[in-house]
């Protein structure tokens, strides 16, 4: 602790050298732990562990091929099922295509059922209605509350997938523990049937929900068992392989982000070396000074790398802090775009990984430079003014 | 020479080497000097004095010969242990100052006792009463930038007496100082050689600052070329 105020003093030795590469760290370490934290809740969202024992069954060929609706009644009667929903992304836009926001057409009557980890606070008689209007619709409090949606408001939506557009008046609402639970709008499938003659008895998919989740493998194995010499064969899969695949259509994310990290850690790695080699090598003889007085060379190298660390330290919550307090804006922002990042948030271990990413970039980018400082023989370090 | 020698040399040698060429600078030098001595080492350059000082004050390593000074055979040392030699026994002026930029005069003077296992306390007692020694005691909160050439050297002398150590060592001090400024550094010098009784060497082209001393050791191609005893 006694060398704390050299440390400290030598590293605001050039202000702005500091400051400008701390401004740097920050900005850095600002986006490896955005990009870390949307890959963990992209990752949180493929991996929803109250997703267990659901099952999503398509057609093996794609997800906008169809599939016949009378599979549902084989698949309701195995032994391990509790229900099964027949549902169709319709993939609306309200107003403008900016708006985006997740919007099914599904069978009103199970969809608590199947969903009831995510639909966890609703109103009996809002639901009610909803099962008696095939206009009606239930959303999410988050997306009403986005839009200014109550009960009663009439909601359009325009298809872009199919030829309709329908008009949609708001039944109820619910609450979910995750905000991105709450990004979604169900409306009949009936109604879809009716404005899409084209799609009567198929749809895009079933949801089923098993009594237990050990026995999702065996369900899996067998809906797609039983239908794989049928004309439309299937697929199913568990509900967060189904996410996963989802999420996949819009590329590697994971591999994208990591290059990006990769990619920024080295650049900084880089800048934090150079500023380092800098402020060694101008200090050069005020390092055979500290030697030339008695300090071993582990001393002037602890010193150097404290300085180095610290440097990075201060660059690090900086960009941690920045983090913190961007990740609000981030989930109203692009939350609101994306509704899998509704619930974005910097997890504790994207934080972990950035401290200790900071200090590693510390202690690599000093080592070299105090190394090879601290190895000059003290005369040539006195001479090289 | 007397038996109370604090600095043996018995055939000092010292070579450097520039890729495969070897340039000798000292060839088998003897020199012994009593404690309290003050030395001065003159020549023309390239005669090995500033070579002959480094290796006495231990931040350099002789290629030949037995170098022994305050009881310590210094070849018998390893790179750590002659850093805490150092640290104990030489005090070193340099002709530049080398005071450290960012610290102040008290916190300059205070570095060689962050080696020593002293209180904040006792720290504070000898920076003080170092500075008092250069009279600097007003100006202890001043950067070096704050201060003119030779309260710099007065800061960097009183950083090398702090630790108290037997030998200060002194490469050309008054080299980058005015005449005025270089008289009262000498003057500094020589009472810490009589009143404190601190052994100094010193290197030197300057006959003004080399008469401070009480022996001036010529050198002439790396040997020594005559002592003078200087009469005051």
């Amino acid at each position: 602790m006694k060398y704390l105020h050299l440390v400290l003093r030598s590293l605001f030795r050039s202000r702005r050298r500091t400051l400008l590469t701390v401004a740097f760290l920050a900005v850095s370490v600002f986006l490896v732990a955005t990009l870390q934290s949307i890959l963990a809740t992209l990752d949180g969202f493929a991996n929803n562990p109250n997703a267990a024992n659901r099952v999503a069954v398509r057609h093996k060929v794609s997800l906008t091929n169809l599939i016949p609706m009378r599979y549902q009644d084989w698949i309701r009667q195995q032994p391990e099922v509790e229900a099964t929903m027949a549902i169709q992304w319709f993939g609306g836009i309200y107003q403008d295509p900016r708006n985006f926001f997740a919007n099914f057409a599904a069978e009103p009557e199970p969809i608590v059922r199947i969903f009831r980890e995510e639909i966890v606070e609703y109103t009996e008689s809002e639901f009610k209605d909803f099962l008696r209007d095939r206009n009606g619709c239930i959303v999410g409090k988050s997306l009403a509350d986005k839009f200014g949606w109550k009960v009663g408001d009439v909601v359009t939506l325009q298809g872009t997938i199919f030829p309709m557009n329908p008009r949609l008046t708001v039944r109820g609402t619910w609450k979910s523990k995750r905000q991105a639970d709450e990004q979604v709008l169900y409306f009949h499938f009936k109604l879809l049937e009716e404005g899409v003659p084209r799609i009567a008895g198929r749809v895009g998919s079933f949801w089923v929900r098993a009594k237990n989740a050990d026995d999702v493998p065996r369900l899996i194995e067998r809906i797609d068992r039983h239908f794989s010499d049928a004309l439309e064969p299937t697929q199913s899969e568990t509900e967060n392989a189904f996410q996963l695949n989802f999420l996949k259509m819009m590329g590697n994310i994971a591999a994208i982000i990591h290059s990006i990290t990769g990619a920024v850690l080295a650049a900084l790695l880089v800048v934090t070396a150079n500023t380092m080699a800098m402020a060694i090598r101008e200090r050069t003889t005020e390092v055979a000074v500290f030697r030339a007085m008695g300090f071993t060379s582990l001393q002037v190298l602890g010193i150097l790398m404290a300085e180095g660390i610290l440097l990075s330290l201060m660059g690090g919550v900086g960009g941690i802090a920045l983090a913190w307090l961007g990740a609000g804006a981030i989930q109203q922002g692009i939350g609101s775009v994306i509704p899998w990042l509704a619930d974005f948030a910097i997890p504790t271990e994207t934080l972990l990984f950035c401290l200790h990413a900071s200090m590693g970039l510390g202690l690599l980018s000093t080592l070299v430079p105090a190394w090879r400082a601290v190895r000059r023989p003290i005369i040539e370090g006195l001479r090289a003014l | 020479m007397n038996g109370e020698a604090i600095i043996r040399c018995e055939g000092i040698a010292k070579s450097y080497f520039r890729d495969s060429l070897e340039i000798p600078v000292l060839q088998g030098l003897d020199l012994e000097i009593p404690r309290g001595g003050y030395f001065a080492l003159m020549g023309p350059s390239g005669s090995g004095k500033t070579t002959l000082l480094n290796l006495i004050a231990g931040i350099d390593r002789p290629t030949g010969g037995s170098l022994e000074v305050c009881g310590y055979r210094l070849n018998d040392l390893d790179d750590d242990e002659l850093a805490g030699w150092r640290a104990i026994h030489v005090g070193f002026i340099f002709q530049n100052y080398n005071l450290v930029p960012v610290l102040n005069a008290f916190e300059n003077v205070e570095l060689p006792l962050l080696l020593q296992p002293l209180s904040r306390a006792q720290r504070r007692a000898r920076v003080l009463e170092a500075l008092a020694l250069v009279n600097l005691e007003d100006r202890m909160w001043n950067f070096p930038r704050q201060l003119s050439g030779g309260q710099e050297q007065r800061v960097a002398i009183a950083r090398a007496i702090v630790s108290d150590p037997r030998i200060l060592v002194a490469d050309e001090p008054t080299g980058a100082l005015d005449a005025k400024n270089a008289e009262e550094v000498m003057a500094l010098l020589e009472r810490l050689n009589q009143d404190l009784g601190k052994t100094i060497l010193l290197v030197t082209h300057d006959p003004k600052a080399a008469h401070h001393a009480r022996v001036q050791i010529h050198l002439e191609k790396g040997v020594l070329d005559r002592t003078v005893e200087v009469n005051r």
